[in-house]
């Protein structure tokens, strides 16, 4: 995952530590030797003198058998530095500072925006892109993402000319195009009333033959209906898929055609969409509807 | 005053350091001492591996991997030379005391009155008992 996203959080996080501790002084974060986050008291050059020393521990400690924490009581205030998740985190406090609280703060509050970070991160790229998310190629997505845009320059002057038109020829297309240029904001804007799209899940089978389009899945008819009595003359497009390592990705689909395969809970999908969500035949995903 | 020789014969090599120029008081002597007895009580202790005490003319090092005294020492001055960088960084004064925890081991490192001071124990031991007893 792209370390911006950690920084952001991060930062926002040691800035409220210190609006709740402000015998917290200083503060900032570190992995493999790079500043992830640090708060706006401490300058570059202390922390980059910080890190050296620390580094100059961690290379005799194998005595200890690697590096966790290190704290320093000095007279008139206290350093520590503390490993979370491959995190490290070093708070400089006075000496008013109450050891315990900050200790217990840093330790839960740390951590927990980690963990959510690597949580949420993934969802909201499958959002923001037309092309099939892994949160760890963060930096190669935008690539296919500018070529995707070249791809459909030409949707999205149709796109635009929809818009103007309002919808007066809604096309799938019109959808994608539209995901692309504004992801979600403008509609929840528009529509604050929309149910939230419930999430089923599904078991992936394989979907192949030769006029079987690469993007678009087959679900039971009876899901399609539901959502359909869900939001009305709202148009469903598309469906998000998740898998249950996070991967996301946006395509079309149709009901199941085959009479035996209903009503079963499972996805038919092409291979080239199992191939982007490393999934395959047999694995469970959830799947919801995207409400234009 | 001008010779001081310590060593300690438990399951450990003691190293001796000697200096013929350089001279104590008998404070610094009173000091080292009591500092000496202390550990050699705390290292009895369960889950403690061992000690190194110096001060500018001695040192006593009870370690219970002696091959290993090379290493302990190199990380026990490493420990408190850094430390003190970061505490002059942040103004945060002398070094009162350090802990480094490790995955597997954790260090107390102190100096007291010019006597550094690091005892090596288990990530069971209980660090604040022994900072508590440690000190003056």
């Amino acid at each position: 995952m792209n370390n911006e996203v950690y920084s952001f959080a991060l930062k926002n996080t040691l800035q409220e530590i210190q609006n709740i501790c402000p015998d917290v002084s200083n503060t900032f974060i570190f992995k493999d030797g790079q500043v992830i986050a640090q708060d706006e008291t401490t300058s570059k050059k202390i922390v980059n003198q910080t890190l050296d020393a620390f580094n100059a521990i961690t290379e005799k400690a194998g005595i200890l058998g690697g590096l966790n924490a290190v704290t320093i009581q000095g007279t008139n205030g206290q350093a520590n530095i503390a490993c979370m998740n491959d995190f490290y985190l070093t708070t400089i406090s006075s000496k008013e500072a109450d050891e315990k609280y900050v200790n217990t703060l840093t330790r839960i509050l740390i951590p927990t925006v980690i963990r959510l970070v690597e949580k949420i991160h993934p969802a909201q790229s499958g959002d923001e892109t037309l092309t099939t998310v892994a949160p760890e190629l963060a930096e190669p997505e935008l690539e296919e993402d500018e070529t995707a845009e070249d791809e459909v320059a030409e949707e999205i002057t149709d796109q635009t000319e929809d818009e103007e038109e309002e919808n007066e020829l809604p096309e799938e297309e019109t959808a994608t195009t539209e995901d692309e240029e504004e992801p979600f904001e403008p509609e929840i804007d528009t529509e604050p009333l929309l149910p939230e799209p419930p999430v089923t899940q599904l078991i992936v089978e394989n979907l192949s033959g030769f006029r079987v389009p690469s993007d678009t899945v087959r679900i039971d008819q009876e899901v399609i209906t539901q959502w359909n009595e869900l939001y009305g003359d709202k148009k469903i497009n598309e469906v998000k898929i998740e898998t249950l390592s996070g991967k996301t990705t946006r395509c079309k689909f149709k009901h199941i055609k085959k009479s035996k395969d209903a009503g079963k809970g499972i996805i038919k999908m092409p291979e080239k969409i199992q191939l982007t969500l490393e999934t395959s035949q047999g694995a469970l995903v959830t799947v919801k509807p995207v409400v234009e | 005053m001008v010779k001081k020789k310590h060593s300690t014969l438990e399951n450990a090599s003691p190293l001796i350091v000697d200096d013929d120029e350089l001279a104590v008081t008998p404070e610094e002597d009173e000091t080292y001492m009591d500092l000496s007895n202390k550990l050699a009580e705390i290292r009895k202790d369960n889950g403690v591996i061992g000690y190194i005490l110096r001060s500018t003319t001695s040192a006593t090092i009870d370690l219970k991997e002696p091959e290993k005294i090379v290493e302990y020492a190199i990380f026990s001055s490493q420990a408190l030379d850094s430390s003190q960088e970061i505490s002059d960084l942040y103004e945060l004064g002398d070094v009162k005391n350090v802990i480094i925890e490790g995955k597997e081991r954790k260090a107390l490192c102190m100096d007291i009155y010019g006597n550094k001071i690091s005892i090596f124990m288990e990530k069971t031991a209980d660090h604040a008992d022994i900072l508590k007893r440690i000190s003056p």
